[in-house]
């Protein structure tokens, strides 16, 4: 048999890898949620949560190269519009006593966050690379300075934030109010994150989807052809920016307080979102949640390294708990980061979808005419109709695809 | 009026090292294209050295010499080792790896010298009555001498990169790496030089804020965040940039906590983005910085 074997898109062999990949994942998940504890189940559930923010990101920063540090800013912004939300804090016509139920202030969240993210999306017109970072940057750590300003306190909670708000599972999942709120959220958390990974999949094929790609590989080319720059950069920010503040929801949900001190609404949640990206692999679609997997997993086995010395020092990247990474514990995460940027550089899925297309190559299916499966051509662009929109593992922004090119639909499994 | 004067000097002062720290990423943006997330921690390890150095009972101006030829050592470490194995690689990779060792080097400081706030000694005079009067204002010697500071190491990068061979080949790799490379310059020294240089200015501009500031773990987080606002403001490839964005910055800052009340220190974000925001719309690359030509 030679290497690389060569796999019909859409044959049952595809259908067979699909079906093993999706069943691993949700198997692991069942016993995840019936044997594990209830530590390792908050762990695995924030995970999903950052997963879905960094799906977000994704759209934005693998797909369109525009280079964002702002999502910490709308995952904020979720979170605090559903405490304001549930907690009456602003008026809202449509439940008794200003009272939202908690699941409905998610889509509030979406809605504002994709109107907001038109609106940053307006300077990446202009601004490239570092300079349009920046600028997110700055335009997370000015959010979070509005959440803390002493005017707004009466609608934001001012420095001391919002508390005293849950979501209780509804009685139809028939889990128990308060003993079951653990894998109530892991459910949740789940469930958002396949619709959004769904929807995000179902982008890409999409005609936007292509012209995101296009912009991404060429901005002036992209433009020449047709593509709409205004109404892709601005919508994509938009829909990635609605997905992270949907994550920021559930976090706030699941977290029950919110507080702009939180970390994870600045510069550092900012910072540990690109870094699940990467890590996981931009542009690809099991990237955001193998890097959020890596990243709060390897996180925490690093906090177990190192004992805290005190909390004095900034780096509680992952807050939920209250715990920080310290001394030994955040120098072995910092150097697992450099070793994992020197020997995976294209992130956990990029490579291995490297290492397998040397094993399986998944082509996509050819006109009857020649008769033949095995006519590969040179590459996706001599590929008719192959779409692919993650064909080879993209560094942010960068033009040049370097590596073995691998003529995969988004959609085969890795 | 003197009140003005104060609020003027003393934004010039922390204009000064924002500027220093800004420099010192234009340094290394000029030669590898890279933002350096790890420029803060470098310079706040730096400055623990000047602390314990100075506690053995060394000169200040001493210690903080040779705790900037440390910071040099560990920049260019940081070049040779970390960066430029992944940089051709993939660029995406550079700023994770970045991130990991401002992550390391931050709980590096933490595990050697604890976290407790501690004083640094100013190199310049810093006691209650070294003052000098300026239009009726009593302003410090040592915000005075910041700037000084600043006015030298200016002066010195000019000479070095306008009238030494180091800073001519160091101009032609940050315009050319390959010409660079085929007219015979040793573009990998040059590249270590660069970082290495901005080390040293990183651990400068974190020895002269401590004494003010106080010396902790989180001492240049901020002092970062504003002099890479600097950085674009002016240009992140013009060191004149760098130089009229931080003190922008600094000077925004001054006026802003002492002038306008309903703003104060917590909303200088807000602030620093409209600035920005009008800044590159108009000139996306920055005040001072170099537009790139593109070609399809």
């Amino acid at each position: 048999m030679n290497l690389p074997v060569r796999v019909v898109k859409g044959s049952w062999q595809n259908w067979l890898g699909r079906v093993v990949l999706f069943g691993g994942v949700g198997l692991f998940m069942f016993r995840a949620m019936n044997e594990w504890s209830r530590s390792g189940l908050g762990l695995l559930t924030d995970a999903l949560i950052i997963a879905i923010a960094v799906t977000g990101l994704n759209l934005i920063t693998g797909y369109t190269g525009q280079l964002s540090l702002g999502h910490a800013a709308f995952f904020a912004i979720g979170a605090f519009t559903s405490a304001m939300l549930v907690t009456g804090k602003v008026w809202s016509p449509f439940f008794t006593d200003n009272i939202w139920t908690p699941g409905w202030t998610m889509p509030v969240a979406a809605v504002v966050c994709f109107l907001i993210g038109m609106v940053v999306g307006i300077p990446a017109l202009r601004l490239k690379g570092i300079y349009l970072a920046l600028v997110t940057l700055v335009f997370t750590e000015a959010v979070r300075a509005l959440f803390k300003y002493g005017e707004f306190e009466g609608v934001t909670g001012g420095a001391t934030g919002i508390k005293g708000f849950g979501y209780l599972p509804p009685s139809w999942t028939g889990l128990d109010g308060r003993s079951d709120l653990v894998k109530w959220f892991f459910w949740l958390s789940l469930a958002i994150l396949v619709v959004v990974s769904i929807l995000s999949a179902g982008l890409l094929r999409s005609r936007i989807g292509r012209a995101m790609v296009a912009v991404r590989d060429n901005e002036t080319a992209a433009a020449v052809m047709g593509v709409n720059l205004f109404s892709i950069k601005t919508l994509v920010f938009g829909l990635s920016g609605a997905i992270a503040g949907v994550a920021g929801s559930l976090y706030a949900l699941k977290l029950t307080l919110v507080d702009a001190d939180i970390p994870i609404f600045g510069l550092f949640g900012s910072v540990t979102l690109l870094v699940a990206l990467v890590v996981g692999g931009a542009a690809q679609n099991w990237g955001p949640f193998v890097g959020a997997m890596f990243y709060v997993f390897v996180n925490d086995f690093a906090r177990g390294v190192g004992e805290a010395p005190s909390d004095a020092v900034i780096l509680g990247w992952f807050v939920d708990s209250g715990t920080k990474i310290n001394g030994l514990g955040g120098v072995t995460f910092g150097v697992l980061l450099i070793l994992f940027a020197r020997f995976v550089p294209f992130g956990a899925v990029g490579t291995m979808r490297m290492w397998r297309s040397k094993l399986v190559q998944v082509v996509p299916r050819v006109p009857a005419v020649a008769g033949v499966v095995d006519s590969r051509s040179s590459g996706p662009l001599g590929e008719e109709g192959s779409g692919s929109v993650d064909s080879t593992p993209s560094s942010i922004g960068a033009v040049e695809s370097p590596g073995p090119i691998d003529p995969d639909r988004p959609d085969s499994p890795s | 009026m003197s009140l003005f004067i104060e609020r003027l000097v003393n934004g010039l002062a922390d204009g000064s090292i924002y500027a220093l720290l800004a420099l010192a990423l234009v340094v290394v943006f000029r030669s590898t294209g890279q933002l350096n997330f790890a420029q803060g921690e470098i310079g706040t390890l730096g400055a623990f050295v000047v602390s314990t150095l100075t506690l053995s009972g060394l000169p200040v101006w001493l210690s903080i010499l040779l705790a900037m030829f440390v910071g040099f050592v560990i920049s260019a470490g940081v070049e040779r080792v970390v960066v430029r194995p992944i940089e051709h690689r993939n660029p995406g990779a550079v700023i994770v790896a970045l991130i990991g060792v401002f992550l390391a080097v931050n709980q590096l400081v933490a595990m050697f010298w604890g976290v407790d706030a501690r004083g640094l000694p100013n190199v310049f005079p810093d006691q209650a009555d070294d003052f000098v009067t300026i239009l009726g204002a009593p302003v410090r010697i040592a915000r005075l001498g910041v700037i000084g500071v600043l006015i030298v190491v200016l002066l010195l990068l000019w000479l070095m990169f306008n009238k030494t061979k180091i800073g001519l080949a160091m101009r032609a790799v940050a315009n050319n790496q390959e010409s660079s490379n085929l007219v015979g310059i040793r573009v990998g020294t040059i590249l270590v030089v660069g970082w290495g240089l901005a080390g040293a200015i990183g651990v400068l501009a974190a020895a002269l804020l401590a004494p003010s500031a106080g010396l902790t773990g989180t001492l240049m987080l901020g002092p970062f965040l504003l002099a890479s606002v600097a950085a674009v403001l002016g240009g992140l490839d013009s060191p004149v940039g760098a130089v009229v964005g931080g003190l922008i910055i600094g000077l925004t800052e001054a006026f802003m906590v002492g002038y306008v009340d309903f703003l104060g220190a917590d909303m200088l974000f807000p602030v620093m983005l409209v600035i920005l925001l009008v800044v590159l719309l108009l000139r996306p690359s920055g005040l001072f910085g170099s537009e790139r030509v593109e070609r399809v």
